[in-house]
């Protein structure tokens, strides 16, 4: 007899339809699986065979053919034990032909039965539901992820028999018979989120830092910080996801299967609803940060995407590993091409990294600082010139004074700061409606004249600034984005002097680093 | 052949050896045609020594000599007319001198800069302007081409338009530290690169302190600037000492470790540097020719900008402190930051830190 079931392979961040499909049939007893299958789905045979047997189901001694179509796409992962099980024991009319029908099946087995959990259930689900299927067989740890998906009955089952009685319409037969049958999406719970986050609030003083946090955010620019160790570089860090804006459901959607992909949605109730923050440690490898493998996962810039990552002690990352960042940057995603399969993850994320000024983290305060010129110059030119290139703001942030510590009390809480950058990117969403990018940092050099046009005596004055700063035109430009972001902070549609004097504030360090180092004090 | 420069490269025959041999021998040429005999019979040298002038005498220097001159580099030995007067009549005056560009003549006036590596801002201000304006009046500035005073003292007195000459604890070829070669050049343009060391020595911790008595020789005063107590800009103003030379010395604050040294020297009688323009009427009322430098143009600020003017201080001072004590918001206050930038009242040393400018 003939069946066929439907499941999916994952690749990328999506997934590919694959139909498993079973013939029992007179002559020699052979199992056999075929369809450019890779070693852990060829494992299956051996799975599928023992768990039917222990799962009180009998093989006859028949010749048992499975074929995965298409057959020119290679099947890997370990979710397709379970379809292959439903594909034999339809064959064998355990389970009826039509209840497999608009059915997804997806699932890793054990020997004695029990299903196994998988990762990417949520973007197989979703893309299911596209193409059209309306049930799906998922296992129960996965249950939630599969929720998910509005308008989709599931079947969350935790062995082969539960399966094959949920199909079968049998219901649950099992003692307690407690397994939740087409669950819907969970009740959104909006508070759950406010509650968890690092507010702003929480940290005293610091006016300074608070504004470049807001405007590097106001305009998506990428910040960098740097100073002493404790003046609370990492805090504020932490606490730019919360000012953010809500992601929305499209948004939404695109997380999860991020996350359900690298197998981090497994145990959620909700779709990914805050804004990830990823601090991954500096000894991290380039494959790490981009992703890679032979079967290419996802790295941190892509886990990062609509969200920060955020890369302390920056000179410490080996320079290979921050040079992968450069093209991410740019576009906004990232293609990884291996021997066996390409794909493209998207890595849209805002950059924050921080930094000490020197080894032992004082400089410039002379009295404490216990580095040698060379050694600060060194330190400071870990970081190359192209990664510089794409921040546009960089800030000091200062050890806090005593007094701002007593004074510290009331401060503004990242609500408050999220209302002002919303505002600030609906003006620019405006205005960039005809354009394909949607935030200042990201306007082409051939736009900056048209959208951050100066007046005559601001040109002048940048001009003057232009030869004394020693600017490059790469770093021109960025000040005048950065004053842009500031204007559209500050409601106005034109550059106004403030705007770009704050720019001039923001802007990050030139090829002598970050200013005259003892011996280069020439100016 | 240059017979200085022979018993200047002996191995193992240093400056005192030298003087001591002279002493009896007269000079380098008799030295050279010295018997074995005649050397054994001078006094106070060990079997050694005596094996080290042998042997010398059989190895040619002239080459080396002449391949040392075509790479512009000439020698001045002790014995030479030219061999500048003040290094002349100092204790442990060195005997072969190697000199890139050119020394100060004879009747020149000469003042020493010198100051920690690692100094402030505040230090390097200090010592930049000491420098633009003792070139201005005719000065020539000597120093040592460190990091830090002496880059300033040296850069200062080329911004001033004036002569510079640096002393180096290497060979004259050699640029040390490296990240001075720029400076390295430009002084040599416009004065003398000056060593005791020959060609290709490298440079060695014991021979910065030896150094440091060839600065003070060349010099009619010298200025400390920044030094911590036990610092080799105090070893200098020890050579100065010693040589009879006018020492004066940049005040600190008194719990300043940078001004330790300086603070030091004035409580043991240097003098005190109140002001630039104090400074050089003190000198020009006495050995000096008296020019004055013309007075800083008046400041005319505006009312926001003289608030910030007057809370950016010698000391950098952060974005968030001047946000502190000015009151004003941050675009008030980076718009100002900026005018004032421009139009050089102050300057960013790091990151989001300014200070005035001197």
């Amino acid at each position: 007899m003939y069946s066929i079931v439907s499941t999916a392979v994952l690749h990328g961040i999506g997934s590919i339809p694959v139909c498993v499909e079973a013939d029992v049939s007179e002559g020699m007893p052979i199992f056999d699986m075929i369809g450019f299958l890779a070693s852990e789905v060829r494992e299956a045979r051996e799975r599928v065979r023992t768990a039917l047997r222990n799962s009180g189901y009998r093989l006859p001694p028949s010749h048992v053919t499975i074929n995965f179509t298409p057959a020119d796409i290679r099947k890997s992962g370990s979710g397709f034990d379970l379809p292959v099980s439903a594909a034999v024991l339809a064959a064998l009319g355990v389970i009826h032909q039509e209840a497999l029908e608009g059915t997804f099946v997806t699932g890793e087995v054990g020997l004695n039965g029990r299903v196994q959990p998988v990762r990417g259930v949520f973007p197989m689900i979703a893309e299911a539901k596209e193409r059209g299927l309306r049930r799906c067989v998922v296992p129960e740890e996965n249950r939630r992820e599969a929720y998910m998906v509005e308008g989709m009955t599931v079947y969350a089952v935790s062995c082969i028999r539960e399966m094959v009685g949920l199909l079968n319409g049998d219901g649950g037969k099992d003692a307690d018979g407690s397994f939740n049958i087409e669950g819907t999406c969970d009740v959104e719970s909006e508070g759950a989120q406010a509650e968890t986050l690092p507010d702003f609030s929480e940290i005293s003083g610091q006016p300074f830092i608070r504004r470049a946090c807001e405007t590097a955010v106001s305009g998506m620019h990428n910040l960098l910080l740097t100073g002493p160790p404790g003046a609370g570089k990492t805090m504020m860090a932490m606490r730019i996801p919360s000012i953010l804006p809500p992601l929305d459901h499209a948004e939404q959607m695109e997380l999860s299967r991020l996350y359900s992909v690298s197998g981090l949605l497994a145990g959620r109730d909700t779709l990914i609803r805050e804004r990830p923050f990823r601090a991954p440690h500096h000894t991290v490898t380039a494959q790490g940060l981009a992703g890679g493998g032979v079967h290419p996962k996802l790295g941190e810039i892509s886990l990062a995407h609509k969200g920060v990552l955020f890369l302390d002690e920056l000179p410490e990352f080996k320079k290979e590993t921050l040079e992968v960042l450069r093209q991410p940057l740019e576009e906004k995603k990232v293609r990884l091409v291996r021997l066996l399969e390409s794909c493209e993850y998207p890595a849209d994320f805002m950059l924050v990294a921080a930094m000490n000024p020197c080894r032992c983290g004082y400089y410039p305060d002379v009295s404490r600082c216990r580095c040698t010129a060379l050694s600060v110059e060194r330190y400071l030119g870990k970081i190359s010139r192209p990664l510089l290139d794409r921040i546009d703001i960089c800030v000091m942030v200062p050890q806090l004074t005593f007094r701002e510590l007593l004074e510290g009390g009331a401060e503004e809480s990242s609500a408050d700061i999220r209302r002002r950058v919303l505002e600030a990117q609906q003006r620019q969403k405006e205005r960039y409606r005809n354009e394909i990018f949607s935030f200042n940092s990201q306007i082409p050099a051939a736009k900056i004249r048209e959208y951050c046009g100066l007046n005559r005596k601001q040109e002048s004055d940048m001009e003057e600034a232009y030869r004394k700063f020693e600017l490059t035109a790469r770093s021109y430009h960025r000040i005048l984005k950065v004053a842009r972001t500031l204007a559209d902070m500050d409601g106005h549609r034109k550059i106004l002097d403030r705007h770009l004097g704050e720019a001039v504030c923001y802007r990050s360090p030139e090829q002598k680093c970050f200013g005259n180092l003892w011996g280069g004090g020439g100016d | 052949m240059n017979y200085a420069y022979w018993l200047a490269n002996i191995p193992g025959i240093g400056n005192r050896t030298i003087q001591r041999l002279l002493a009896q021998a007269g000079s380098a040429r008799e030295l050279y045609f010295l018997e074995e005999k005649g050397l054994r019979a001078l006094k106070g040298f060990g079997e050694k020594e005596i094996r080290a002038i042998v042997e010398s005498r059989g190895k040619e220097t002239e080459p080396a000599y002449q391949t040392m001159l075509a790479k512009g580099i000439s020698f001045l030995s002790y014995e030479d007319d030219e061999y500048p007067e003040k290094l002349r009549n100092i204790p442990d005056a060195p005997y072969g001198l190697y000199i890139r560009g050119r020394l100060p003549e004879n009747g020149k006036k000469t003042v020493a800069i010198v100051g920690a590596r690692r100094c402030s801002e505040y230090g390097r201000a200090v010592a930049r302007r000491l420098g633009e304006q003792l070139a201005k009046c005719g000065v020539c500035v000597i120093s040592g081409l460190a990091a830090g005073i002496d880059s300033a003292g040296h850069r200062g007195a080329l911004r001033g338009g004036g002569m510079t000459c640096a002393v180096l604890g290497c060979g004259v070829d050699l640029c040390y530290p490296v990240s001075n070669r720029e400076l390295y050049y430009d002084v040599l343009e416009e004065g003398g690169i000056v060593s005791e060391y020959s060609p290709g020595t490298q440079p060695l911790p014991r021979f910065f302190p030896a150094r440091n008595r060839i600065i003070a020789g060349l010099s009619d005063v010298v200025v400390v600037v920044e030094a911590k107590s036990r610092s080799g800009s105090l070893i200098t103003a020890d050579h100065a000492l010693e040589q009879g030379r006018e020492i004066y010395a940049v005040p600190g604050r008194m719990d300043d470790a940078l001004s330790a040294g300086c603070n030091m020297l004035i409580r043991q009688g240097a003098g005190m540097i109140v002001s630039v323009e104090d400074f050089l009427k003190e000198l020009s009322s006495g050995t000096f020719p008296g020019t004055c430098p013309d007075s800083f143009e008046k400041l005319l600020l505006e009312k926001e900008e003289y608030l910030v003017y007057s809370c950016v201080d010698l000391r950098p001072k952060t974005v968030e402190e001047l946000l502190l004590e000015t009151k004003l918001s941050m675009p008030e206050l980076a718009a100002v930051l900026f005018a004032l930038m421009r139009r050089g009242f102050i300057t960013e040393t790091f990151k989001n830190c300014y200070i005035r400018r001197l």
